[in-house]
């Protein structure tokens, strides 16, 4: 049986792959050609063209772009039709007499939203890292229809960030899902995104709720590359369940774990657009975050002033790539233990 | 005191039985080795004894005493696993403080417990590497010293050397026969080659798809192996095996008839006359013979010159493979025609069961 089934996904195989043959066919012989004309480095640099052209149009030019712009002045879109400031815009951005207090500044938006993307970096970051890692404990146990439980926790990851928005706003809104089991529980409803810190908290809840399937499906991987050996030779040395945890468990998926710290570091600082759907920023300013700073004073404010959003965008990308280059120097760092084990 | 008592322990995973019906009692102090091809459930039973694992029948009592259901630390046991199962995070030295950690021994004794295992296992330079930075070897000894430390009432070790190399091997056979001398301690010994479990155990289990199928002394295994399995497991090469008729002979005797011509008579009654029976002889049994001297004449196949001995292999006529290692070197070459004599003092005989037939 299982042998005829082989037979047939072999020539299901083979016709799905007799085209892409005959393409291959087609294209061996200019290739050939171009190969011998250009030497082997030539070749590498056709192959590579293409996407470095999308890399330097879409990537690298805009970036240029950007810090072109951030050292200009006015609200003219093209870059011909600015006044050269110089570093204005950044001087503009610190002038504070204090930088605790957002008054004090000339942009309290950009400081406002400083601080309130560094409490919910903080916030929703232990709280991603930890609801990540109960959640892969849980589903590495052997439970029932596990793999049913692992796409329930992921599937929010699938869904666009502006879906998730709307359906937590149908939940949490006034008269949304959660009042009105409240009230059925015979609680007194809760305005939850009009009250400051519940919304704030909403903010967090929303974003780990969205993205935790995916750092729990990266511990889990991380879980389960632990041997079982390791659980078993402590059961014998008479390990309780929580040293277990402390002493084997954790020192195991620390690199996993760290991993998870530096990605979600990354994607806390850029909060923006489940948020943005969800609160719009408020109420007030109470979760307004850098990114939705960037973008109202770029392009949605009366007042725009890109060079002003350029200057903020520069800074803002300053602190991801720190953050990157620790998280790649912790995959480094990883691969190579990885070698030595 | 350690004396370990199985007593009619299965295992199933869901419908399909691993082992059945286990009896057995380890005594104090003895070496013993399970072994048995791959897949036969030796693992499991190590582990139920460990108590990784909870047998579906039976009971487990060590010294006496009902273990059945009590959890693996609270045995006394001391595991050494086939991966070693060293923690990869910790030095040497914490891998073997853990297990007494756990069980909030004093520091000044952990630490001469770690020394003295050091000692005794020749790890001490490595006390403050990490397993990753250790070889086979030493790794392997490394499991050994976690288990000594806790000075355990029984060792159980699954296949500890089957990740060395063929030399290093033997030599760690040599010395786990030495540490099992030295510390007189009862161990249980998993493994699937023959030759660690003849040159190691005080007693040998032979086991087939979950059941004993002979227990005893290496020695007994070999001279007086209980069925057809056991004859054809233990002993290397493997005993050849004829298909023969038996029938009454001479008073005190029995013929046998090969190939339905030639035959040769033997001391004692067998149980079963005029029976269709197998015979089995080991290979350094038989011997090669001039033309018509020997019991069966046979065509060498292959010749295997090992120098201290020869090893042929040859086709009877009736087309059965038929084994001879003789000693020395001997001059016959493949294709050569050759008599083989059988050793009357050192025949098996099996019945169709494939039990053992004793001869009075
Ligand atoms: N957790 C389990 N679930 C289902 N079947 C299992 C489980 N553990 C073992 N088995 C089955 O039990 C049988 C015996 O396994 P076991 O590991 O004891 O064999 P073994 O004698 O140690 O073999 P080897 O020499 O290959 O290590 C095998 O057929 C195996 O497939
Ligand atoms: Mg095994």
């Amino acid at each position: 049986m299982a042998d005829v089934r082989n037979g047939i996904a072999t020539r299901a195989g083979a016709m799905i792959l007799a085209p892409v043959g005959w393409l291959a066919n087609l294209f061996d012989s200019p290739l050939r050609m171009l190969q011998r004309r250009t030497g082997s480095n030539g070749m590498a640099v056709f192959f590579l063209a293409p996407n470095m052209l999308v890399f330097g149009i879409f990537v690298l030019f805009p970036l240029v772009i950007n810090i072109l712009y951030s050292m200009t002045g006015g609200g003219a879109l093209f870059l011909g039709d600015r006044t050269f400031v110089g570093a204005d815009q950044y001087g503009r951005l610190f002038s504070c007499s204090s930088y605790l207090d957002p008054k004090s500044c000339i942009e309290d938006l950009f400081w406002i939203a400083v601080w309130n993307t560094l409490a919910f970096v903080v916030l929703q970051v232990a709280m991603m890292v930890a609801v990540a890692l109960v959640t892969a404990l849980v589903l590495n146990r052997e439970l029932r229809a596990r793999s049913f439980w692992r796409a329930v926790f992921f599937f929010p990851v699938l869904l666009s960030p502006v879906v998730v928005g709307l359906i937590w706003r149908w939940i949490l809104q006034r008269q949304g899902l959660l009042n009105l089991m409240v009230f059925e529980a015979g609680g007194t409803p809760v305005n939850w995104l009009v009250e400051r810190n519940w919304a704030f908290t909403a903010a967090i809840m929303v974003s780990v709720w969205a993205h935790v399937g995916f750092y729990a499906l990266i511990l889990l991987a991380g879980l389960q590359a632990i041997p079982k050996d390791l659980y078993e030779a402590a059961e014998m040395d008479g390990t309780r369940p929580l040293r277990v945890f402390w002493r084997i468990t954790l020192p195991l998926l620390a690199p996993n774990l760290l991993v998870v710290l530096v990605l979600t570091l990354i994607r806390a600082v850029q909060i923006f657009d489940e948020v943005y759907v969800l609160t719009g920023g408020g109420p007030g300013t109470s979760t307004l975050f850098l990114t939705q700073y960037i973008y109202e004073v770029g392009f949605a404010s009366m007042l725009r002033n890109p060079g002003l959003a350029s200057a903020a965008s520069i800074l803002m990308g300053a602190v991801l790539v720190v953050l990157t280059l620790i998280q790649l120097g912790i995959a480094r760092r990883n691969e190579q233990r990885g070698k030595m084990r | 005191m350690s004396q370990i008592t199985l007593t009619g322990v299965s295992r199933a995973f869901g419908k399909v039985g691993v082992l059945h019906d286990i009896n057995l009692n380890i005594l104090d102090g003895e070496l013993i080795v399970f072994v048995g091809p791959s897949g036969c459930g030796k693992s499991t039973l190590l582990r139920l004894i460990a108590g990784l694992d909870r047998p579906t029948g039976g009971a487990i009592a060590i010294d006496g005493k009902d273990v059945t259901t009590v959890p693996a630390a609270d045995r006394g046991l001391a595991m050494v696993f086939q991966s070693y199962a060293l923690y990869p995070h910790m030095s040497v030295r914490q891998n073997l403080a853990f297990g007494l950690e756990n069980a909030r021994m004093a520091r000044a004794e952990i630490d001469a417990r770690i020394a003295e295992a050091a000692r005794m296992l020749e790890i001490a330079p490595y006390l403050d590497r990490r397993p990753g930075q250790l070889s086979g070897g030493q790794r392997q000894r490394v499991a050994i010293g976690r288990a000594i430390v806790r000075n355990p009432t029984a060792f159980l070790l699954d296949e500890p050397l089957s990740n060395l190399d063929a030399e290093l091997r033997i030599s760690t056979r040599a010395e786990l026969a030495a540490l099992h001398e030295r510390l007189s301690a009862t161990m249980v010994y998993v493994t699937h080659d023959q030759i660690e479990a003849m040159t190691l155990a005080d007693r040998i289990v032979v086991l087939r798809a979950g059941r004993i199928e002979q227990i005893g002394t290496p020695l007994d295994l070999y001279n007086h192996p209980a069925n057809l399995f056991v004859a054809g497991f233990i002993g290397a090469p493997r005993m050849n095996f004829l298909p023969v008729k038996v029938a009454a002979g001479g008073t005190g005797r029995s013929s046998l008839t090969l190939d339905g011509s030639a035959g040769f008579e033997i001391d004692g009654n067998v149980s079963a006359v005029n029976g269709d029976v197998t015979l089995g002889q080991r290979p350094h049994h038989i011997s090669l013979a001039d033309a018509g001297k020997g019991d069966i004449a046979a065509r060498v196949a292959l010749v295997e010159a090992l120098g201290s001995e020869t090893i042929v292999h040859t086709k009877t006529s009736g087309g059965q493979t038929m084994l001879a290692v003789v000693a020395g070197q001997c001059p016959v070459a493949s294709g050569d025609t050759v008599d083989l004599k059988f050793d009357t003092s050192h025949l098996h005989l099996f019945d169709d069961t494939g039990q053992r037939i004793a001869v009075s």
